[in-house]
C-alpha cells in the first residue's frame, strides 16, 4: 500500500492542497461581494449576519416551504481555509530562511483568522445616549429587547428583574425566584404598528395600563441600519390563578405601566437590553465644532466624568474623533449627537480580542516585506 | 534592442527638457494685457468652504460648476475666471447677458420654454421661470436622491446653479445698486444718529429720527448681503480669531465698535471703479488692499499667491499632455525600433512623472494634507503611483511595457480626476471623522498605492493581449520579461492593498470600535487583497502559467474599479464620501471592455491574421 493510499494521508493531502486555498478564495470573494450588494436592501448588520457570520447561506425561494443553504457562508469558507493555511504550512512549506517570511505572513494571517472569529463570538456592541450633566451606569444594545419588572416601592432603589427577549415567545409563562408573580407571554411581534384605537377598531385585547386605548398589530421588520423596530408584546402577570391584567408593552412606549401588589409596586417595561457597568459616567460637556461658513463637521468631543468607587478612580476623560476611552474592557466611542448638540452617544465594544489584528497585521507586513524584498533583491542582480 | 541595453541619453534629455518646458510654459508665457489689474484682483484670499482660498480658485470654481469649464469665450478673446467673478460680483447687468448655464436635458428646457438649439443659456434667459424652477427644485429635493429622474436631477442641479451664481452676485455689494462707495459713506454717517434713536427713541432728535428711518432700507439691504454671501471676503484684524473672516454685510451690521474694516472701502471702491470702467482707481484699490492684507496677514496672502501660481500652470493638464506625447512615442519606438526613439519615449515620460509629482507635491503643500484626502485626489494618487512604478520597473527589462502601462494610467486617472473636479472645490475641508493626518498618511495611502499598482499590472497585462494579436513574431524573450514584471508588480501591489486594508481596520477600531465592520468600501479593499493572493497562489501552484496570470491581472482592472468606484455608487456604508451615479455608465463600459480583453486573450494568437491568410 502506498502512503498515499491510506485514508488519513487524502484527507491531509486535500486540507493542504493549492486547489482548496484557491477554491476558498474564490468562494470568499463571492461572498464578499454578496455581503456588499445584500447591505443596499438589508442593512450591514442583517448582510453580515446572512452570509459573512453564518455557516451556511440561507435562502428561501417563494415556492418553497422550507429554506435551502444556497452557499457556503463566510464561517464555514473561513473555517475550511484557516485549516489548509495550517495544514499546508506544517506539512508542506519548507522551514527555511528563504521562506521565512512565507511563514510570517501566513501565521498572522492565521491569526487575523482567528480575530474575526473571536469577534464573532465575543464581542458586544451596544449605545450609550447622555445627555449633558446625566449620569449612566448601563448600555443599551438597540436591536434586542429585554421585558424589565421593576419593584419601584423603594424610592431610593429600584429591583429590576430583566427578561431577555428569547423568553418572550407567545405561549410562554416565565417564573423566577425573583419575582412573586408569573408572566404569561399572550402575542409577542418584533416590529408592530401602533396607534391610538379608535372606535371603529376592534377592542383591544389589553385589560389594565395604556394598552386598553391603543390598537397594535404587527409589521414587517425593518433592517436598515438607521430604523428602529417598535417591538410589541402582550403580557399578563399571573398570581396564582388571579389574573393583574393584561399589559400591551412596547419600546416605542413612553407612559409608565404597572401595578400595585401587596403593598409593592411593580412597573413593566419593554425595552433596548441593558448592560450595567461596574463604574458610571457622567456627560460634563459636548462640543460639535463646524468649520467656519460652511456645516461641515470639524470635530465632535466629549468631556466626560469617569467615577469608579471599587477601583478608586474618579476622574475626566475626553473622548473624540479617533480617540475612543478604554476602561474596564470596554471602549467608548464618539459616535452621535443629537438634541441640539445637548445629548451624545458613544459606541460601546466590548471586544476582548481587540489586540489580535494589531499583532496579525505587523506580522503579516513583517513577513510579506522580508518575502517580496528577498525576491526583489534576486531579481535586480540578475538584470544588473 | 536587445535586453539591457542603454538608450542613448542626448534624446533622453532633449526629450526630458523638452516635456519641463512645455509644462513651465503657462507660468513663463506673458500675462495677456489687460487694462483692469485682474492678475492681482485673482490673488486676493477669501474664506470659503471652510479655507481660505485665492479669489482666483473661488472664480475658477464656480465657473466650473456653472459652465463645466475655467474660463469663457467673450467674442473673440477668453475671459478668466477672475474677470467673469468680478464681473458678476460689479456688473451683474452685463455678466447676466453671458451665456454660461449649461442645460442638457430636453425636459428642462421645456420647463424654461427655450429651443434645444443650443446648450448654453444666460442668467437673462432663464429669470423668467426662476422662481418655477426653484420650486421644481424643492419637488425634486424631498425624492430620494437614488429614486430621482433625470429631470429632477437636472432641474435640482441647475437650480442650484442659479443659486450659486445669485449669491456671487449679491458677496460684496447688493446686486443691482448703483455707486456701493456712497452707499457705505451714507450708512456709517447715519449710523450713530441711528443708534442714539434706536437706544433712547424718547430722546431722539428729529434728524436722528430722519437718519434712523434712512438706514432702515440700507440696514435691509445689508442683513441680505450678510445671508446672502457667497464668501467671505474681509480677512480677521488683529487680535481677531484666524478664522474670523466676515462677509461685508456681517462687517458692516456688527462694527464691534472697532473703525470700520478697511476691506469695506476697498472692496467698494473695487466695485465703483469696475463699474465706471476706471482702470486705473481699481488697480490702486486692489494693491492698496493686498498691501494690507500684507502685512496684516503674511501667510494667508502667500498662500493664496502660491495658490494662484498653482492654478495657472496646472500641472495635471500638461501631465496629462506629456503622457499621451510618451504613449505615442513608445508606439513609435515598437514601430521603429530604433534606440534614439526609446530614449525619447523614456525622457518624455520621466518628464511628465515630473510634472506630475510637482503638482501633487504642490496640492500637499498647499493643503497642509496627505496626497489623498477625496475622490479626486485618489485619481491623481493613484495615476501617481502607477507612473512611477512604470518609471521604476522599466529599468529591469527596458522594453517599453512599464513606460506604456505608466503613461496609460497617468493620463486616465489625470482624464478621471479631471472630470471628478468638477464637483467642486478638490482642497475641501475633511470632516471630523476623516480629520486625522495620521491616518490619511497611512491607510489611505497605502490603500490607494495598492490600486495604482494593481492597475499597472492590469496595464500589463492588456499589453499582453494586445502583442499576442498584433506582434508576428513575439519573441519569447520579452514576453517572459512582461510576465516577470507583471507578477513582481502584483506581488507588490497585495502588499500594499493587504497593509493599506489592516491600517484601515486598525484606523476603524480606533473610531468607530470595531477592526472589520464588512463596510462597503472595507469589502472593496479586501475583494483587491484576495484577487492578488489569488494570482500568486494560483501561479506558485502551477494552475496558471503566462496566460493566465496576465488574464488575471486584467480581471483586477474590474476588481479595482469596483473598490474604487463601484462601491460608493451603492450611496451606503461609512464611506460613502464620493457618491457619483453618472459615472456608473463608464465603470459598467470599462467592466465590459476588460472582460472582452480578457475573451479576447482566450483566443488563438493572431487568429485574424490566419483568418485572411
Amino acid at each position: 500500500m502506498r502512503p498515499n493510499d491510506v485514508p488519513l494521508r487524502r484527507v491531509t493531502d486535500f486540507l493542504s492542497s493549492m486547489k482548496l486555498t484557491l477554491a476558498c478564495l474564490g468562494l470568499l470573494m463571492i461572498l464578499v461581494l454578496a455581503c456588499t450588494l445584500l447591505q443596499v436592501p438589508l442593512g450591514t448588520h442583517i448582510a453580515v449576519e446572512r452570509t459573512i457570520r453564518s455557516f451556511l447561506v440561507w435562502y428561501t425561494p417563494d415556492w418553497s416551504p422550507v429554506r435551502l443553504p444556497v452557499f457556503p457562508g463566510g464561517g464555514l469558507v473561513g473555517g475550511v481555509l484557516l485549516l489548509n493555511l495550517l495544514f499546508a504550512q506544517f506539512l508542506k512549506l519548507e522551514r527555511s530562511r528563504r521562506k521565512a517570511g512565507l511563514w510570517l505572513a501566513h501565521l498572522g494571517l492565521a491569526l487575523l483568522f482567528i480575530g474575526e472569529f473571536s469577534t464573532a463570538l465575543f464581542q458586544v456592541e451596544s449605545q450609550m445616549p447622555v445627555e449633558v450633566g446625566q449620569t449612566k451606569n448601563y448600555s443599551e444594545d438597540t436591536r434586542q429587547m429585554e421585558l424589565a419588572v421593576v419593584d419601584v416601592t423603594d424610592p431610593g432603589k429600584d429591583t429590576v428583574t430583566s427578561i431577555p427577549e428569547s423568553f418572550l415567545r407567545p405561549g410562554a409563562v416565565i417564573e423566577t425566584p425573583s419575582l412573586p408573580f408569573k408572566l404569561a407571554v399572550k402575542r409577542w411581534y418584533d416590529n408592530s404598528d401602533l396607534g391610538m384605537r379608535k372606535p371603529t377598531d376592534p377592542p383591544s385585547e389589553a385589560t389594565a395600563g395604556v394598552g386598553p386605548n391603543l390598537s397594535i398589530s404587527e409589521a414587517p421588520i425593518v433592517t436598515s441600519d438607521d430604523a428602529q423596530n417598535a417591538a410589541a408584546a402582550l403580557i399578563e402577570p399571573v398570581s396564582g390563578r388571579d389574573g393583574l391584567g393584561t399589559y400591551w408593552v412596547s419600546n416605542a412606549l413612553g407612559a409608565p405601566q404597572g401595578f400595585v401588589r401587596e403593598g409593592r409596586t411593580w412597573r413593566l417595561v419593554l425595552r433596548p437590553r441593558r448592560y450595567y457597568l461596574p463604574f458610571s459616567v457622567t456627560l460634563k460637556e459636548f462640543k460639535h465644532d463646524i468649520y467656519p461658513g460652511t456645516d461641515i463637521p470639524k470635530n465632535f468631543s466629549s468631556l466626560v466624568r469617569l467615577n469608579d468607587p471599587s477601583a478608586g478612580e474618579d476622574r475626566d476623560a475626553l473622548i473624540y474623533m479617533n480617540h475612543p476611552l478604554r476602561y474596564g474592557g470596554k471602549t467608548f466611542y464618539q459616535a452621535s449627537f443629537g438634541q441640539n448638540d445637548q445629548l451624545s452617544v458613544f459606541q460601546v465594544v466590548r471586544n476582548p480580542g481587540w489586540l489580535i489584528p494589531y499583532l496579525s497585521c505587523i506580522l503579516v507586513a513583517l513577513g510579506l516585506l522580508l518575502h517580496f524584498g528577498t525576491k526583489l533583491a534576486v531579481s535586480l542582480r540578475k538584470a544588473a | 534592442m536587445k535586453k539591457g541595453q542603454r538608450p542613448p541619453l542626448g534624446a533622453f534629455w532633449a526629450a526630458f527638457a523638452a516635456a519641463l518646458a512645455c509644462a513651465a510654459w503657462p507660468l513663463l508665457a506673458p500675462a495677456p494685457k489687460t487694462e483692469f489689474a485682474l492678475a492681482e484682483a485673482a490673488r486676493l484670499p477669501v474664506l470659503e468652504g471652510g479655507r481660505v482660498k485665492p479669489l482666483d480658485s473661488f472664480a475658477r470654481n464656480a465657473l466650473l460648476l456653472i459652465r463645466g469649464t475655467q474660463s469663457l469665450p467673450d467674442g473673440r478673446r477668453e475671459m478668466s475666471a477672475t474677470e467673469w467673478l468680478l464681473e458678476a460680483m460689479f456688473k451683474p447687468e452685463a455678466a447676466d447677458t453671458k451665456k454660461i448655464f449649461v442645460i442638457d436635458d430636453p425636459d428642462v428646457l421645456g420647463l424654461l420654454g427655450l429651443q434645444q438649439s443650443e446648450r448654453r443659456f444666460a442668467y437673462w434667459q432663464l429669470e423668467g421661470k426662476r422662481d418655477e424652477v426653484g420650486q421644481q427644485a424643492q419637488r425634486a429635493e424631498k425624492v430620494e436622491s437614488s429614486r430621482r429622474s433625470r429631470f429632477q436631477n437636472a432641474v435640482i442641479s441647475l437650480s442650484r446653479r442659479l443659486d450659486l451664481y445669485e449669491q456671487v452676485k449679491n458677496t460684496i455689494m447688493v446686486s443691482g445698486s448703483s455707486d456701493p462707495v456712497q452707499e457705505l459713506a451714507m450708512f456709517s454717517e447715519a449710523l450713530p444718529g441711528a443708534l442714539r434713536a434706536v437706544h433712547s427713541p424718547k430722546a431722539a432728535s428729529v434728524q436722528d429720527r430722519a437718519a434712523m428711518k434712512a438706514l432702515a432700507e440700507l440696514l435691509e439691504r445689508y442683513r441680505f448681503l450678510a445671508r446672502a454671501a457667497a464668501f467671505r471676503p474681509l480677512a480677521p484684524r488683529e487680535g481677531e480669531p484666524d478664522d474670523a473672516w466676515k462677509s461685508i454685510g456681517e462687517a458692516i451690521l456688527q462694527p464691534n465698535g472697532r473703525p470700520p474694516h478697511p476691506g469695506l472701502e476697498a472692496y467698494a471702491v473695487m466695485a465703483r471703479a469696475f463699474r465706471l470702467g476706471d482702470a486705473s482707481a481699481f488697480s490702486s484699490a486692489v494693491n492698496e488692499h493686498l498691501g494690507w492684507l500684507a502685512s496684516e496677514r503674511p501667510a494667508d496672502a502667500r498662500k493664496a499667491r502660491q495658490e494662484v501660481l498653482f492654478n495657472t500652470a496646472q500641472p495635471f493638464i500638461s501631465g496629462m499632455a506629456l503622457y499621451v506625447a510618451a504613449l505615442l512615442a513608445v508606439f513609435a519606438w515598437w514601430g521603429t525600433r530604433r534606440p534614439w526613439v526609446a530614449g525619447a519615449a523614456n525622457g518624455l515620460f520621466a518628464g511628465a512623472v515630473v510634472v506630475h509629482t510637482v503638482g501633487l507635491v504642490a496640492r500637499v503643500w498647499l493643503q497642509g494634507r496627505p496626497p489623498v484626502t477625496n475622490l479626486y485626489s485618489s485619481a491623481v494618487f493613484v495615476g501617481w503611483v502607477a507612473a512611477l512604478l512604470g518609471l521604476f520597473a522599466e529599468r529591469i527589462h527596458r522594453k517599453g511595457f512599464a513606460v506604456a502601462g505608466g503613461a496609460l494610467l497617468g493620463f486616465c486617472t489625470l482624464l478621471i480626476a479631471q472630470h471628478l473636479s468638477a464637483s467642486g472645490d478638490t482642497m475641501e475641508m475633511m470632516r471630523a471623522v476623516l480629520d486625522s493626518n495620521f491616518w490619511l498618511g497611512t491607510h489611505v495611502v497605502t490603500v490607494t498605492i495598492g490600486y495604482g499598482s494593481t492597475f499597472l499590472a492590469g496595464a500589463l497585462g492588456i499589453t499582453w493581449v494586445l502583442r499576442r494579436h498584433f506582434v508576428s513574431d513575439p519573441d519569447p524573450e520579452t514576453t517572459k520579461a512582461l510576465v516577470s514584471l507583471a507578477y513582481g508588480i502584483v506581488a507588490f501591489a497585495l502588499l500594499f492593498s493587504f497593509i493599506g486594508t489592516t491600517l484601515g481596520g486598525i484606523w476603524a477600531d480606533q473610531s468607530w470600535g470595531r477592526f472589520w465592520g464588512w463596510d462597503p468600501k472595507e469589502n472593496g479593499a479586501l475583494l483587491i487583497v484576495l484577487w492578488n493572493a489569488f494570482i500568486l497562489h494560483a501561479r506558485f501552484a502551477g494552475y496558471a502559467r503566462e496566460r493566465g496570470v496576465m488574464l488575471m491581472t486584467v480581471v483586477g482592472n474590474i476588481v479595482t474599479s469596483l473598490s474604487w468606484f463601484g462601491v460608493n455608487m451603492l450611496g451606503i456604508g461609512l464611506h460613502s464620501y464620493g457618491f457619483m451615479d453618472k459615472a456608473f455608465y463608464w465603470l459598467l463600459a470599462f467592466g465590459v471592455s476588460q472582460l472582452l480583453l480578457v475573451w479576447l486573450g482566450f483566443l488563438p494568437p493572431r487568429f485574424w491574421a490566419v483568418e485572411t491568410d
